[in-house]
């Protein structure tokens, strides 16, 4: 069945009335594949999803939030984005007593423990707090695990030897670190497993940025927020970046997506610095 | 909004097509040129230099949102889908790939007709498999241009002929000259 405009908007109608979520302002193409992908997946049609959203069920409509989000990430995805937050970041913020680092839509948590790696090789684990949030429970659970499959990953060691054992500044440079030192790698058991002292220095919380409220109670050196924006429509991209330019520090940076931009007045808040963007005082 | 927004799909053995279509465009055409192109999946670079060496207009990776304008080639980056919107912007995203292929073309296609209607002029060209053939359907169904690559011609001809199994009815089937010819001759 091809649903129509009115199927999508009784449904984000039926999900709003039913629990916190508001999908109402995210990019209307992308939101109308996953909902047929929904669809298909659950083998259900739209109208009986309606009313089972509308029974009110939370679990259940947990789980169709869940469906609907887009989970793809990779450990150091875009290597120049890494070395860019190694070389021009970092040092930047060395001189820091703390260090506060945001990854909203952090999805299975990969980012997260790749900027932990990064943090550890520079000596700055310590003084980091580093918070990943996201609205899919099921993704947190598996970014609190910190297991991922050994057989989907494994190309991306690549992307580790890029950023933790080349320098891109000076070839000569090579820092034989092992995969080991933060992994547990079990190819039988399709594993790899991330080492408890970069678990533990992990937060993972359920959140929902869309809210544009900060659960945390401080200000950030570092919002990484990558290819999250891409799933909401402009105005709703608006609202979320000026809410990071005040939950931002000065000097503060924001990380997007390799293909994300700010657009329109909220450009005049921040220097854009190749794949970052620093926050300006206006 | 554009008059006419040409799509062109293309997987393995496209390349030199997609180089000699781009070589015989004005730099002042007055449509805008999208291009949704299978590539290797970790090769980020290269490909616009690649493109624009041959090409007269100026060829971009869009950026999310992204406005549609003439005279601009827009070449989908690897690694995400394509969408085009209504408000005649790009929207960006990484879905799971569909039938294996991120960009996906039948992604592009279909939301290009949903959005453009008959302003759509959907291509495809040489592929090994078959992306692409339903979103032509759906160009097709909205009231858009289908032209198929003479399977003839391609030097991969799999997804031209899938093109022509799923749409009955293909306005064109062209090789290479021809599309050209078709291209420039709608330049208005």
């Amino acid at each position: 069945m091809t649903l129509n405009q009115n199927d999508i908007y009784n449904f984000i109608k039926a999900i709003k009335d039913n629990s916190e979520y508001d999908f109402s302002q995210y990019a209307p193409k992308s939101f109308y594949r996953r909902v047929e992908k929904l669809l298909e997946d659950f083998e259900i049609d739209i109208y009986d999803l309606i009313d089972k959203i509308n029974d009110g069920d939370a679990k259940f409509i947990q789980k169709i939030v869940n469906h609907l989000t887009v989970n793809t990430t990779e450990l150091f995805r875009d290597p120049k984005v890494w070395h860019a937050i190694r070389y021009r970041i970092i040092p930047k913020l060395r001189k820091n007593d703390t260090i506060n680092i945001w990854h909203p839509g952090c999805s299975s948590g990969q980012e997260v423990y790749s900027m932990l790696i990064l943090l550890n090789e520079e000596g700055l684990l310590d003084r980091t707090n580093i918070y990943g949030t996201d609205i899919n429970t099921e993704m947190l659970d598996k970014a609190t695990r910190g297991e991922y499959s050994y057989r989907l990953n494994v190309e991306y060691f690549q992307n580790f030897d890029e950023v933790i054992r080349k320098n891109p500044h000076n070839y000569e440079e090579y820092h034989n670190v092992p995969y080991t030192k933060y992994f547990d790698i079990d190819p039988v058991n399709d594993l790899i497993k991330v080492k408890p002292f970069l678990k533990e220095k992990a937060k993972f919380a359920k959140h929902d940025i869309t809210k544009l409220n900060n659960p945390f109670g401080k200000k950030f050196d570092m919002i990484v927020c990558r290819n999250v924006l891409i799933y909401f429509n402009r105005n709703l991209q608006s609202n979320v970046i000026n809410f990071f330019y005040d939950h931002l520090e000065f000097p503060g940076y924001l990380i997007l997506g390799y293909h994300e931009s700010i657009i329109g007045p909220e450009s005049y808040k921040f220097h854009k610095h190749g794949y970052y963007y620093a926050k300006k005082l206006v | 909004m554009a008059s006419k927004y040409i799509i062109i799909g293309g997987s393995a053995g496209s390349f030199q097509t997609i180089l000699q279509i781009l070589n015989n465009i004005p730099k002042d055409y007055k449509h805008p040129i999208l291009l949704c192109l299978h590539r290797l999946k970790h090769v980020r670079g290269g490909f616009v230099e690649a493109l624009s060496i041959k090409s007269k207009i100026k060829v971009i990776e869009p950026e999310d949102k992204s406005l549609i304008t003439a005279s601009k080639v827009y070449l989908a980056p690897a690694n995400y889908h394509m969408y085009l919107e209504v408000t005649n912007t790009i929207a960006l995203s990484t879905e799971e790939p569909v039938n294996h292929s991120r960009p996906s073309i039948d992604i592009t296609f279909a939301s290009a007709a949903y959005a453009f209607q008959d302003k759509v002029v959907g291509i495809i060209l040489s592929g090994a498999n078959k992306d692409g053939a339903a979103g032509l359907k759906e160009i097709k169904h909205y009231g858009g241009t289908v032209i198929v690559q003479d399977p003839k011609e391609a030097s991969v001809p799999v997804m031209p002929n899938a093109a022509l199994t799923e749409v009955e009815n293909p306005d064109h089937i062209y090789n290479t000259e021809q599309i050209i010819e078709f291209l420039n001759s709608i330049n208005y």
